[in-house]
């Protein structure tokens, strides 16, 4: 069996569903064709009156039902069918798709007066709908075969081995007989056959071709993100390793392991080892977005929201404690469901945006977190009555190294890579993140911001 | 009292480690090699090791954590990292890392002495 798949595109996604698309269209034209035939017989022979003999009217309404028929069992074949690029997959569909339609305009052809019937026209539709899906080779042999079957069928007509179906009222002199327009008429028909197939097949191998091209440069662009995203993360590595002996080290001194100190040096110490930390968080903050972009898998658990939303909130009730501010949180499910997650990469997105609520809260403030159930997922809402959001920034805050302008008045500290994290975490989990501010609990002053996080209790994988 | 060996290429952080030990009454070796490592472990049997899972490849510490458990000791091991486990940098999923516990750096001393004092609790316990 010849293998119809152009080499490039076996595990190209977007080239089984373009070719899975035209056949669908394909046959969605075809249900128009049969609604078509109807109305052409019943116009003409009631209208025209063209005079239809028995046989006639009976062999076209044989066929019109058979493409009925064929094509309703393709609609249903077609859902069935695998992308499979060395089994049956839909571009033998296609091919069969073709031979089917050329067997039924043949006949139609031969039944409404063969070199007389406008009909033959349509063959050239036929070659340009083939070479559009399959191998120009392909398109050939077939075309070839039925320029071959015409050829015999106009023969053994002319030399009156099978009846001539004139259509009386459409085609007043017969035709057929005629030799040398039987002649001149096939060399055309042959031509245009030919040079239809040629063209369109010209141009869709240079579509192919650019195609092939495009799918290349992505395949390189994605790579060169990742070396890109490998390089950072080696560069990052290595300034951690300076960064952390230093916080190492004044961490000692400040813990007095070597003696008492100064007070004075002991306050800059302590500012020295803030500023440090500061760093290292940055540097971590780009190291979990280079590995999210880096690595593909991660691990599948099953987990229970509340269970780990309730340890992220007691690491950070102390912090929300040294701010004044009340951290609840509360689960309104009906049905506790767990979901298929990875724990530590969920435990980083809700300790960063709880985190980011009380970071950017208002001392004496609140910070509500509430889980809950919506359909097929579980949504989970962190609300404060802290600075909030600009309006006019809100679609900007999940970008990488993005701080929204009130917030960089507050605090110097900050990489603005945290949402950016939560989004990436969000999203590979199937779900998705969406921000409000002002929030329920704002007042004039202080207009708050809430987070909301949607995640499908089970959620597609990425590779489906 | 017990003996720690700390193996890590940065002189800083075996320094810095080994004040935080000393200063608890734990004596210390260290080296900077995974080679010196494996030697110093065979020849002065530590009761704990504490291990940097990068010297001067990616993964040498892991290695040579691998290669100690081969040999079948069961010292238990401190794995120095980088970056936290969390995601998943120097390990793959699902890999079965042979070490007892992380310790993120920069060292808290806080951290490592709770890690280390629950570890040589807990294996005093099984022997």
């Amino acid at each position: 069996m010849k293998n119809l798949v152009p080499e490039w595109a076996g595990e190209y996604k977007e080239f089984w569903a373009s070719i899975r698309k035209r056949n669908l269209w394909l046959i969605e034209l075809r249900y128009g064709v049969v609604v078509m035939l109807v109305f052409c017989l019943i116009i003409s022979k009631y209208i025209f009156k063209v005079d239809y003999s028995d046989t006639q009217f009976i062999a076209i309404s044989v066929i019109t039902i058979c493409i009925f028929v064929y094509n309703s069992i393709l609609h249903k074949v077609r859902k069935f069918l695998k992308c499979n690029p060395h089994g049956f997959n839909p571009l033998y569909f296609s091919l069969i798709q073709m031979i089917l339609d050329l067997i039924a305009l043949l006949l139609l052809v031969y039944f409404t007066g063969s070199i007389e019937s406008p009909l033959y026209m349509l063959f050239v539709f036929h070659t340009i709908i083939g070479s559009l899906v399959l191998p120009s080779i392909v398109v050939y042999v077939v075309a070839g075969s039925f320029v071959m079957l015409f050829i015999a069928m106009l023969t053994l007509e002319h030399f009156n081995v099978i009846p001539h179906h004139q259509v009386i009222g459409l085609m007043q002199i017969p035709l057929y007989d005629n030799i040398h327009f039987v002649v001149v008429f096939l060399l055309t028909f042959t031509f245009m056959i030919f040079v239809s197939v040629y063209l369109t097949s010209k141009i869709v191998g240079q579509l192919y071709d650019l195609e092939k091209n495009l799918y290349d440069s992505i395949k390189k662009i994605n790579a060169a993100e990742k070396e890109k995203q490998k390089y950072i993360m080696g560069i990052v590595h290595e300034i951690k390793a300076p960064i952390a002996a230093v916080a190492s080290y004044l961490d000692i001194v400040l813990q007095k392991f070597l003696g008492p100190i100064d007070e004075t040096v002991e306050d800059k110490l302590r500012r020295a080892k803030y500023r440090t930390d500061e760093g290292i968080q940055l540097i971590n903050d780009v190291l979990n977005v280079s590995k999210l972009t880096l690595y593909d898998q991660f691990d599948e658990e099953e987990l229970d929201l509340e269970e780990l939303i309730s340890s992220v909130i007691k690491r950070l009730n102390p912090v929300a404690t040294s701010h004044l501010i009340e951290l609840s949180f509360e689960d309104k499910r009906g049905e506790k469901k767990k979901i298929t997650g990875d724990k530590f990469l969920l435990d980083i997105a809700f300790s960063n945006l709880i985190g980011n609520a009380i970071k950017y809260g208002t001392d004496g403030g609140k910070v509500e977190v509430v889980l809950n159930t919506e359909d097929h997922n579980q949504v989970i809402t962190v609300a404060d009555d802290g600075v909030g959001i600009p309006a006019n920034e809100l679609p900007k805050i999940f970008n990488d190294f993005y701080r929204a302008s009130n917030v960089k008045k507050i605090s110097s500290d900050g990489s603005g890579l945290g949402l950016s994290v939560v989004k990436k975490v969000v999203e590979r989990h199937g779900g998705h993140v969406k921000v409000e501010s002002p929030s329920k609990l704002g007042r004039m002053k202080n207009p708050g911001t809430c987070f909301t996080i949607i995640l499908p209790i089970n959620h597609p994988k990425e590779t489906e | 009292m017990a003996l720690i060996a700390i193996i890590d290429d940065d002189p800083d952080i075996l320094d810095a480690s080994s004040i935080v030990l000393t200063s608890k009454g734990y004596k210390v070796v260290t080296a900077d090699n995974p080679g010196d490592g494996y030697k110093i472990v065979k020849e002065q049997k530590p009761d704990l090791i504490i291990l940097d899972v990068m010297m001067n490849e990616p993964d040498d510490g892991f290695f040579l954590a691998q290669k100690f458990r081969r040999e079948k000791l069961e010292t238990p091991i401190i794995m120095y990292t980088s970056v936290s486990k969390s995601v998943g940098l120097e390990f793959g999923t699902g890999e079965i890392v042979p070490v007892d516990d992380f310790v993120e750096k920069p060292i808290s001393p806080d951290l490592l002495i709770e890690k280390v004092e629950k570890l040589l609790r807990l294996h005093k316990v099984e022997e």
